[in-house]
């Protein structure tokens, strides 16, 4: 695994989470357990794995910690400066791709000049310069991934939380990405990047397995 | 470039929703007045003629803002959502996405009069006018509602028509005595008034505006409550 020196705080402190779910009829109400003290962290300049089994809480314990999901119980550090890129791109599919930009570049508060530079730096970086008018609808699985990417790293977060990735990305796209996950975490970004399969280990800082609702670090 | 034109944009690229825009109104208002009358006379109401017709412009820009409100809301919410936790904040994405229905349910609400217009001649058409377009509002509210809380495209369309329905059935004209929570009964009023060539008292017309900003901002704070973050 890669080594990184860190001296500096956490920028994500998750310690304690849990988070359950109802479900069926009031008269056979079930609760699921899905996450029961599920503890992590992650450090600037650290590229740290969340991996664990279909269904173990993975893509939960990312929602909590985004806050699309309230937890029922923990604590939760985390920057105001954050990028979340999800499992399922979460996209209007009838605006184009240089809408989004404009969109999420409002919500990050960038200046114009500063937008256009990260924006043309990440479809560059990408590979996908030729689809800025297009609309989401028109746009393959795997450029839809790259645009759902892109709005995460637009602002460069102080904290990135990716969720399962490079889903639909090629070989060709998928090292790129690995490369610019190094590249951000060698600047100083915490990234935490969550996929049922790692095979790409020797990057990573540090691994949490998901197993019965908490994490233990591999 | 601002966040309500981009939204008004998004549903103006389907070209389907703009023709149901156009159509369902000016058809309801061509086709079902006499359906309504029929319905009021079984129900024990007194709806009939221009009365009709003109209510039946209010149902037409409600039902279509409604489907629309709903949609809108329910169809965007993940991406919305994320575009609140990016840092833009409930509030702004409720007043965006509300503010952009809210311009699509004046093309519903204009069609629908102008398909009046054309049908009968109204002695009160700005009054008229007026309370097609608090019909729309006020379902375009129920829609929007509904669509911050259930994102299942069926059962919240369902809720839409379900209210709909209880609510035309039940209401001004349609029944012997409506009931005091019906959704529209401001707007059928004014609307039913303009029709049979009568103007509406000031208080009817502060009722009305009363009844619609309420519907908008419970709209708002569903909206807001249901996209904030819970970090």
């Amino acid at each position: 695994m890669a080594s990184t020196l860190v001296t500096n705080a956490p920028v994500l402190a998750a310690d304690g989470i849990t988070k359950a779910f109802s479900s069926g009829p009031p008269w056979r109400r079930r609760r699921i357990e899905v996450l029961r003290g599920a503890s992590l962290e992650v450090r600037p300049g650290e590229l740290v794995g969340l991996v664990g089994e279909n269904g173990s809480g993975k893509s939960t314990l990312m929602q909590v910690i985004v806050g699309l999901l309230a937890r029922d119980a923990g604590t939760l550090s985390r920057p105001d400066r954050l990028g979340y890129c999800p499992q399922e791109p979460l996209l209007w599919d009838k605006l184009t791709v240089a809408e989004h930009f404009e969109l999420f570049a409002a919500a990050y508060r960038l200046d114009d000049r500063t937008a256009e530079a990260s924006r043309d730096g990440l479809l560059a970086e990408l590979g996908y310069r030729k689809y800025l008018h297009y609309r989401v609808e028109q746009l393959s699985g795997g450029t839809r991934q790259k645009l759902n990417l892109s709005l995460a790293l637009l602002h460069e977060p102080q904290l990135l939380l990716l969720d399962e990735p490079y889903s639909g990305f090629d070989w060709e796209t998928y090292l790129r990405f690995w490369e610019m996950a190094e590249h951000r975490r060698a600047d100083g970004m915490g990234i935490l990047v969550v996929s049922h399969l790692l095979a790409e280990r020797e990057r990573l800082t540090r691994i949490y397995e998901l197993r019965d609702g908490r994490c233990e670090a591999l | 470039m601002s966040r309500t034109s981009v939204f008004a944009r998004e549903q103006l690229r389907a070209p389907f929703t703009l023709a149901l825009l156009v159509a369902i109104p000016a058809l309801f208002v061509i086709s079902a007045a006499g359906v309504l009358s029929d319905f009021a006379t079984a129900l024990g109401g007194s709806l009939a003629g221009d009365a009709a017709v003109a209510l039946s412009a209010g149902w037409a820009a409600a039902f279509i803002s409604g489907a629309l409100g709903f949609f809108q809301a329910a169809s965007s919410r993940g991406a919305d959502r994320r575009l609140v936790l990016a840092g833009l904040g409930p509030a702004r994405v409720a007043s965006s996405r509300i503010a952009a229905s809210v311009l699509l349910a004046f093309v519903a609400a204009g069609t629908a009069f102008v398909a009046l217009i054309l049908r009968v001649g109204v002695a009160h058409p700005l009054h008229a006018a007026v309370a097609v377009l608090a019909f729309a509002l006020l379902y375009l509210a129920v829609g929007v509602l509904l669509g911050s809380v259930i994102s299942a495209p069926l059962e919240g369309s369902l809720l839409v028509i379900f209210v709909f329905l209880l609510d035309a059935f039940s209401g001004p004209g349609m029944s012997g005595s409506p009931p005091p929570w019906s959704v529209s009964q401001k707007a059928a009023d004014v609307l039913i008034a303009a029709g049979s060539g009568v103007g509406s008292p000031t208080g009817d017309w502060i009722k009305l505006a009363l009844v619609t900003i309420t519907a908008l901002v419970a709209a708002f704070c569903v909206f807001v409550a249901a996209a904030r973050s819970r970090a």
